[in-house]
């Protein structure tokens, strides 16, 4: 879903501050789970914009993990706005997982 | 809020968790009281001291635990917020004196008019009605039409309906409203409880909690449509015959369609099992997996108990005692077990952690219980099922006694276990 070499330099390293961002159930990082589906690096507006889904509805720790990842982006950007925005389409699949997730989940 | 998101619904701690801690000490204290049944056990399925230990089990600690768990989950499976937290709690507190009261008669062979059985039955029947009106009005405001909330809902139709039928028992034995014994109400009494109660709602919180904790995507959810259907419908036919007069070929009918909407629905969550992301299971899922196995059993000690079939007649009793413990002490405690680990250090974890995650490092909810703990109860609870299970079926009482030796060993580590999560203290080291 996210193609990573479209993305600028600061969104990368934004993206490897999200990767310390870790699923309580499955003990993975939520990007090698796919979860991060858009990072948007706004330099004139100082502005982050990140479009993020989760592994199931009513999941119980969604809002900790959402909450986690505008967390860990406003300790790396402090000058910056930081929006995270949650939706449901594509719905999340297991084929969403990075090489480095499967591979830690022996899929 | 953010749609899909339940944390935000989430009630307060106060109201959930002292059921964790209220059902653990009524395990505790059914499988201390199981030691002193052996020998009833052995012969009968209702004698005092039985219904006694079987009153604490099915209310004190699963229906406990599962009314403290709905009150947490309905706003992950219904995505609203609980109608009310003042009626949870007073029928967390009624549940729990009704319950102390109820089976202190039974033990002590008091049953119908006296002043311990119907005041305890009159409290269960408040903290049940209390949660009836709690689960129907949080119901009514969902958006989130889906056969696992519709199996919620009409589990919790029966849970009135069967203490309703309970009370009515012990009243007419006093009253003499109908001319049926209680030995003719019972069977219907039981049914009711153990397959639309608990049966249903497993069948609606497993089926939305199960494919989570698995990741599991991409299931049939027209299995879990017809099973609805079919499990309802097998159990109103089961129940009306039951109390009517039992024509066979309707017992039959009726079992096989009950059966089929069961078998379905082992057939989605295994469906789950299989396609699930984490290979490796960890306590909480082990003790879930044993408890579809004991379920199984448990299945098919329901269909000779129903079947009554000459051929068994000498061992019509075990077989109903084997098909309550199977059900019981088996499948709905593996699963109550099991269960607990997958919902109780998450709602600790997000009480304490919620707000520090980022900014301290926090460790991971599988981190406030013992796991070694967890994984010895988790063979002692097979060592006590299984010796229960032979000493019912060779009228043992030694095998009970020490099949009770182990349910204590393992209810007195799933209690250290629960108290050690409920009374952990914040560990937060900071971030490097």
């Amino acid at each position: 879903m996210l193609d990573t070499e479209k993305l600028s330099v600061t969104e990368k390293s934004i993206l490897e501050k999200i990767k310390t961002v870790i699923d309580p159930e499955v003990e993975v990082n939520i990007v090698d789970l796919g979860l991060i589906y858009e990072v948007h690096h706004y330099e004139e507006e100082k502005k982050i914009h990140i479009v993020m889904t989760l592994s199931a509805r009513g999941c119980p720790v969604g809002d900790t993990i959402i909450r986690h990842v505008e967390t860990v982006v406003k300790a790396f950007l402090p000058d910056y706005e930081t929006e995270v925005e949650l939706t449901w389409e594509p719905q999340w699949t297991p084929e969403m997982i990075t090489p480095e997730g499967k591979a830690f989940l022996n899929m | 809020m953010q749609a899909g998101l339940s944390t935000k619904n989430a009630p307060s701690p106060s109201v959930v968790l002292p059921h964790y801690a209220a059902g653990a000490i009524f395990f505790l204290t059914a499988s201390v009281l199981l030691f002193f049944t052996s020998g009833d056990l052995a012969n009968s399925y209702i004698g005092p001291k039985v219904l006694s230990v079987t009153h604490i089990l099915v209310l004190g600690w699963i229906t406990m635990i599962i009314f403290g768990a709905l009150y947490q989950l309905i706003p992950v499976v219904m995505e609203v917020k609980l109608f009310s937290e003042v009626l949870a709690h007073i029928s967390l507190y009624t549940l729990m004196s009704g319950t102390v009261l109820l089976s202190y008669s039974f033990w002590n062979s008091y049953i119908g008019e006296t002043i311990f059985m119907q005041t305890g039955g009159t409290l269960i029947l408040v903290s049940v009605i209390l949660f009836v009106i709690n689960t129907l009005f949080s119901a009514l405001k969902t958006k989130q039409r889906t056969y696992e909330n519709a199996f919620i809902v009409s589990s919790v139709f029966w849970l009135l309906l069967t203490v309703s039928l309970g009370i009515f028992i012990t009243l007419n034995l006093v009253f003499n409203f109908v001319p049926k014994s209680n030995i003719d109400l019972l069977p219907v009494h039981f049914h009711i409880g153990i397959t639309g109660w608990f049966m249903m709602l497993v069948t609606g919180v497993a089926s939305t909690l199960l494919p989570m904790f698995f990741i599991a995507h991409k299931l049939n959810r027209r299995l879990l449509k017809i099973s609805f259907y079919l499990t309802n419908i097998g159990l109103i036919a089961i129940s009306l015959n039951l109390y009517f007069g039992k024509n066979t070929v309707i017992t039959i009918t009726s079992a096989l369609v009950l059966l089929s909407g069961i078998i379905l629905f082992v057939k989605y969550n295994y469906d789950a099992y299989k396609k699930r992301l984490r290979k490796k299971l960890d306590i909480g899922m082990k003790l879930s997996v044993l408890a579809f196995v004991l379920l199984f059993l448990s299945v098919i000690f329901g269909i000779f108990s129903a079947l009554k079939l000459d051929i068994l007649s000498d061992f019509s009793t075990r077989i109903k005692s084997l098909y309550g413990v199977s059900m019981v002490l088996g499948f709905l405690t593996s699963i109550i077990l099991g269960q607990m680990y997958k919902t109780l250090p998450f709602i600790v974890w997000l009480k304490m952690y919620q707000d520090k995650v980022g900014k301290f490092k926090t460790p991971m909810p599988a981190h406030l219980y013992g796991e070694k703990t967890a994984n010895l109860h988790y063979y002692s609870f097979i060592i006590a099922f299984i010796t229960i299970f032979i000493g019912i079926l060779i009228k043992e009482k030694l095998l009970i006694e020490i099949s009770a030796a182990f349910f204590i060993i393992t209810a007195g580590l799933f209690t250290f276990n629960t108290f050690k999560i409920l009374f952990h203290k914040e560990k937060t080291e900071p971030l490097k």
